[in-house]
């Protein structure tokens, strides 16, 4: 890691710091006033790009965890923010209880759900690991939530969530603003607690399970109880996005949670660079930032074209596609790593050596 | 029992084209390693393409033809141009550029041809069905039947007999040895994505005659993944017996657990006997076994 000279330490606890130097302190105290000020003053409409970001990073989170630090790819991680939006929507709508109560009901289910789907990786790895996941995928969301919890006290309404349901004490979450600063405390409670595990005992044990799971388990680490907790975390990151992604949702269905938005966020994260947290941050608001973009671009090709606008949805999933495959072409370490090679340009400028 | 018996040649019927596609996938597996998620894209791609021939007024064998033709240079262009260079890379890099390439095709299909149901019009096969004894088949199943079949008998004959194929089997073997031996690489990759995408596009096409076609053609692909992870990864007997099992089993769940629940049982079916066959012998029927060492 790049320390300026002069910069020394006389704990342990300063040397393990996030922060160590007043120049990156600086940096991150403007990144928090441009966060908390700065993008609640831009108005309505990039609020709302806002949340989708921390939708996206919340979900990606998790996936993220699994694929980057414990090597197990998956396929079907919109099935465990499915389990949490549905728990949470159910534990308010027919239980009364109130939104956090429910949203950390939802995501320990959602983490269970996903320690069953998990087991198999006990046994099985790389491509029929994907193969479970992807089952996970089709028998949650495909058939148990549209065939049996959808119907739950009658078909089509019961989901609906009128503005207003949504409060936490006494703080009703009806406006994007409002949306936007839940949005904020829990992307920094995943992200900050993220990082932190990662740093102890159970993060380095995935790490090296990723790095090579046979050489893990011979050096002393119970492999299939670290993998079983990897799903356990990535699954209560799961459903901790579904339970927010519910705020900004009239109607929760299952339409939010196909195969497509599993495949999505892995996209994403591969945009981002994988192994990082910087890559989930870095993918989301890429990815994000470049489909309200498109719609820029093409809503004055439109009159010419109307073809464009009809078929929008297509041009949004094609981009997305072509973005997926051009970066495992052209920068298959992801945004993460331009970041890194970025700073450290600038670390030594003007003087290259 | 006559529903039994309907039951299972109706999936042996369905089956054959499942396990059309599935052994153009296990031949991309089986040749270059690629663990393909774009399969169900390339049916829908083909199907479209053959529809469009097929109302520009063609006759439907050339029309068919042609999507062959076209089905063979668009798997020689994504080969060289996106799995090429992909030659090496971690396994989740290249899983996932075929996830790409799957959004990529299934819009440029949505841009192209909407999202509504289109039919072959005039239908291509007689519509009056056929009957032995009690048990009635569309002709268009027996018809579609067929074609899966012989084009199943002309690639495995290429595989068999011709010195493509053989060179194709050879570096599916040993690349190292193929290699020293003067077959080209590149070539085999080349013809492996061509020979799967024109399986895929005669699946698709057959599909679509079926049922109609929608972008839902394109589920198939994924139908795919339990029949080859049944038959082993690797193996093309495999990928045929699979695919023909997991039509069966598709039908057999559609005719009798459906009852049972409110609906959905027959997509779903197919991956939870893969899972259960993934636990017990993830080699499938004659899949290599690897051996992993540090």
């Amino acid at each position: 890691m790049y320390l300026p000279s002069g910069v020394y330490h006389e704990t342990y606890r300063a040397d393990n710091a996030w922060w160590q130097t007043t120049f990156v302190r600086a940096k991150m105290a403007l990144l928090v006033v441009l966060l908390l000020v700065g993008v609640p003053l831009a108005g309505n409409y990039p609020l709302s790009i806002a949340n989708v970001i921390g939708y996206t990073i919340l979900s990606a989170l998790g996936v993220q965890l699994l694929i980057g630090y414990c090597g197990m790819i998956t396929l079907g991680h919109a099935a465990f923010i499915a389990v949490g939006a549905y728990v949470t929507a159910i534990g308010m709508l027919r239980y009364g209880l109130p939104y956090s109560v429910s949203m950390v009901l939802g995501a320990i289910l959602a983490g269970l759900w996903s320690v069953l789907f998990g087991l198999p990786s006990a046994k099985v790895k790389g491509f029929y690991l994907i193969m479970t996941t992807m089952a996970a995928q089709f028998v949650t969301v495909d058939f148990i939530i549209t065939q049996y919890v959808s119907r739950v006290g009658g078909r089509g309404h019961y989901f609906s969530l009128p503005p207003g349901t949504i409060t936490i004490g006494p703080w009703v979450i009806d406006t994007e603003l409002k949306v936007y600063y839940l949005m904020i405390c829990l992307v920094t409670l995943c992200t900050v607690g993220m990082a932190n595990l990662l740093r102890t005992r159970v993060g380095r044990a995935w790490i090296a399970i990723r790095d090579n799971d046979i050489a893990a388990e011979m050096m002393g680490v119970n492999v299939v109880r670290y993998k079983l907790l990897a799903f356990f975390v990535a699954g209560v990151l799961g459903g901790i996005a579904g339970a927010f992604w519910i705020s900004s949702l009239y109607v929760v269905s299952a339409e939010h949670f196909q195969f497509s938005w599993s495949i999505w966020i892995v996209g994403v994260i591969l945009i981002g660079g994988v192994g990082s947290l910087h890559g989930v941050i870095f993918g989301s608001v890429f990815v994000t930032v470049l489909l309200e973009a498109l719609k820029f671009a093409v809503i004055p090709l439109s009159d010419a074209f109307p073809a464009l606008s009809t078929g929008f949805l297509y041009i949004k999933e094609g981009v997305f596609g072509l973005a997926i495959v051009l970066f495992l072409l052209y920068e298959p370490h992801g945004l993460a790593y331009r970041w890194q090679q970025f700073k450290n340009y600038f670390n030594l400028w003007p003087f290259a050596y | 029992m006559e529903t039994f018996l309907q039951l299972i040649i109706t999936g042996i019927l369905v089956g054959s084209i499942y396990a059309l596609v599935a052994l153009g996938w296990t031949i991309i597996y089986k040749c270059s390693g690629v663990l393909n998620l774009a399969m169900g894209e390339l049916t829908l791609l083909g199907a479209y393409v053959c529809l469009a021939f097929y109302t520009w007024g063609f006759p439907f064998p050339v029309a068919l033809l042609a999507t062959l033709v076209v089905g063979f240079v668009l798997g020689l262009l994504t080969e060289r141009l996106f799995l090429r260079r992909m030659i090496g890379q971690p396994v989740l890099a290249v899983i996932m550029i075929t996830a790409g390439l799957s959004f990529f095709f299934r819009a440029v299909v949505g841009f192209i041809w909407g999202t509504d149901t289109r039919v072959f019009t005039p239908q291509v096969f007689p519509t009056e069905p056929v009957r032995f004894g009690k048990m009635v088949l569309g002709q268009v199943y027996i018809w579609s039947f067929l074609a899966a079949l012989v084009l199943l008998v002309i690639f495995v004959a290429f595989f068999q007999y011709s010195r493509w194929g053989l060179s194709m089997q050879a570096t599916a073997d040993d690349e190292m040895a193929a290699l020293s031996l003067g077959v080209s690489a590149k070539r085999v990759y080349a013809l492996a994505w061509a020979i799967a995408f024109m399986a895929a596009g005669v699946g698709g096409t057959l599909l679509g005659n079926i049922n109609g076609l929608n972008i839902s053609v394109g589920h198939l692909g994924i139908l795919v993944l339990p029949a080859v992870v049944l038959g082993g990864l690797n193996s093309v007997p495999g990928a045929i017996v699979g695919g023909i099992v997991i039509g069966i089993l598709q039908n057999l769940s559609g005719g009798y657990l459906e009852q049972l629940t409110p609906g959905g049982v027959k997509e779903i079916a197919p991956f939870v006997f893969m899972v259960i066959i993934m636990l017990f012998r993830p080699y499938g029927l004659w899949g290599w076994e690897k051996i992993e060492r540090v």
